[in-house]
């Protein structure tokens, strides 16, 4: 694969990142349901590595991380490093124990977001924000309405996988 | 492992911790200040969020004109009976404004006085996370807005405070959200507490007023404002009605559940307070 059809290959997935970030960022927040807002970006990270392996699921998963670190409000730095190493996880994963597939994607996406919703959990609970119960009113809806979304996501870079993914344009 | 790490981007994930550091210390060391990388992203992106938010307010005003044609007409007719009363209102407030201020003059008072410097900005983007409730808005430190400053609505009831700024734009902390802090007074007792955002509260959308004295006697429908104190926030900015009164799982305090007057997901403008001065 050349130099150039690596740089197309990725311009594509960016391409593709773009409606999902729009969608998360400025749509969704605006029609909530029952008050809750779904996080596409870590699905968007979790199809690409699935279908990519585990070293451009770092990349894509640092870029996604970038992203949502410098785009969105209360960014802190660490999803940038935890996206990227859920990348790495994701795409070792699928390509050694699951397979590169729908399902592979999903369980990955349900994976990492749970983990990043155990994250916030832990994290409200040590400075004593609300309790327990409190919490898991909102980090469940979360996880499931988000989830709900993976089949969109996965199509989406699917669609793109299987133009310019792999070493198609080799 | 070493081998599987080296193939599988071991170098990526060292730069992704770098930079993961990186943007952390930067937004530690710039406080209200957004950082350097978030600043050119922001400052970039803000035609793109422009443009989402005028696109999404027309479709949602199309689908109010179509779908809640007969609840708009039933709010006007009670908007107009509102004004009505208010004019009503108006007309008596001023002939209280004249009295109050011969009587300040026959007792060589100094007449109250408030100053607002405002800067209107639109609402480009809303609450992207379920953990916290904030606003993005359309200007920032080029219009002179600092972290900290107040934010109202055109009726001048408090929507939250500027958390972070960026050139072209600037986020807000809604009066709901977690990190609220503002001191609070109810008008009809003058009990004096703090306005708190709690994380329970937060997704039905109201907040508590905190510390409440121990003889405070609120009842549902009691009007909440800014007390001032400190003099970080201006006084007597309407935050909403007292919802219900209850005491603390410790036993020892008693809080107000606070309906805002604002509608915070149907905000499309807003004012920020860059600077006030208030004579009581």
């Amino acid at each position: 694969m050349t130099r150039r059809d690596l740089i197309h290959k990725w311009f594509v997935y960016t391409l593709g990142l773009l409606p999902v970030w729009l969608l998360d960022a400025y749509i969704l927040p605006r029609i909530p349901l029952w008050g809750i807002t779904p996080m596409l970006l870590p699905l968007a990270a979790a199809a690409v590595a699935v279908l990519e392996g585990a070293y451009a699921g770092t990349g894509f998963g640092m870029a996604v991380g970038l992203l949502w670190e410098l785009a969105y409000p209360g960014g802190f730095g660490g999803l940038v490093f935890f996206l990227a190493l859920a990348g790495m996880a994701m795409g070792a994963v699928s390509q050694y124990a699951l397979s590169q597939s729908f399902p592979g994607c999903l369980i990955c996406a349900a994976g990492v977001l749970g983990l990043l919703d155990c994250l916030r959990v832990a994290r409200m609970l040590l400075i004593n924000a609300a309790s327990l119960s409190e919490l898991l009113q909102v980090a469940v809806p979360e996880f499931l309405w988000s989830l709900a979304w993976t089949p969109l996501i996965w199509l989406l870079f699917r669609t793109i996988y299987s133009r310019v993914g792999g070493t198609k344009l080799a | 492992m070493k081998d599987f790490l080296r193939q599988n981007g071991i170098l990526l994930l060292v730069i992704a911790l770098l930079l993961s550091i990186l943007i952390g210390a930067l937004s530690f060391v710039m406080g209200g200040q957004a950082d350097p990388l978030s600043n050119i992203v922001n400052t970039v992106t803000a035609p793109v969020r422009g443009g989402v938010a005028a696109a999404a307010d027309w479709v949602e005003g199309v689908y109010d004109y179509i779908f809640h044609y007969g609840e708009m007409e039933a709010e006007l007719a009670e908007l107009r009976a509102r004004v009505r009363k208010l004019e009503e209102q108006v007309r008596q407030g001023e002939e209280a404004a004249r009295e109050n201020e011969q009587l300040r003059s026959l007792l060589d008072l100094t007449a109250r006085r408030r100053s607002l410097s405002l800067e209107t900005a639109k609402v480009t983007a809303r609450s992207t996370s379920n953990w916290e409730s904030t606003l993005t808005l359309s200007k920032g430190s080029a219009d002179g807005i600092e972290a900290g400053d107040c934010v109202i609505t055109e009726t001048g009831v408090l929507v939250g405070v500027v958390d972070k700024t960026g050139i072209n734009w600037s986020t807000v902390s809604t009066i709901v959200d977690t990190d609220t802090e503002i001191g609070g007074i109810v008008t009809r007792t003058y009990s004096a507490g703090v306005l708190e955002g709690d994380f329970s509260l937060m997704n039905q959308g109201r907040l508590k007023l905190n510390y409440l004295p121990e003889g405070a006697q609120l009842v549902s429908g009691d009007e909440v404002l800014t007390s001032g104190r400190g003099d970080m926030f201006p006084s007597g900015l309407p935050v909403g009605q007292v919802e219900g009164v209850f005491t603390n799982p410790s036993g020892q305090t008693r809080y107000a559940v606070v309906v805002p007057s604002v509608k915070l997901d149907s905000l499309i403008e807003v004012f920020v307070i860059k600077d006030f001065e208030i004579t009581e």
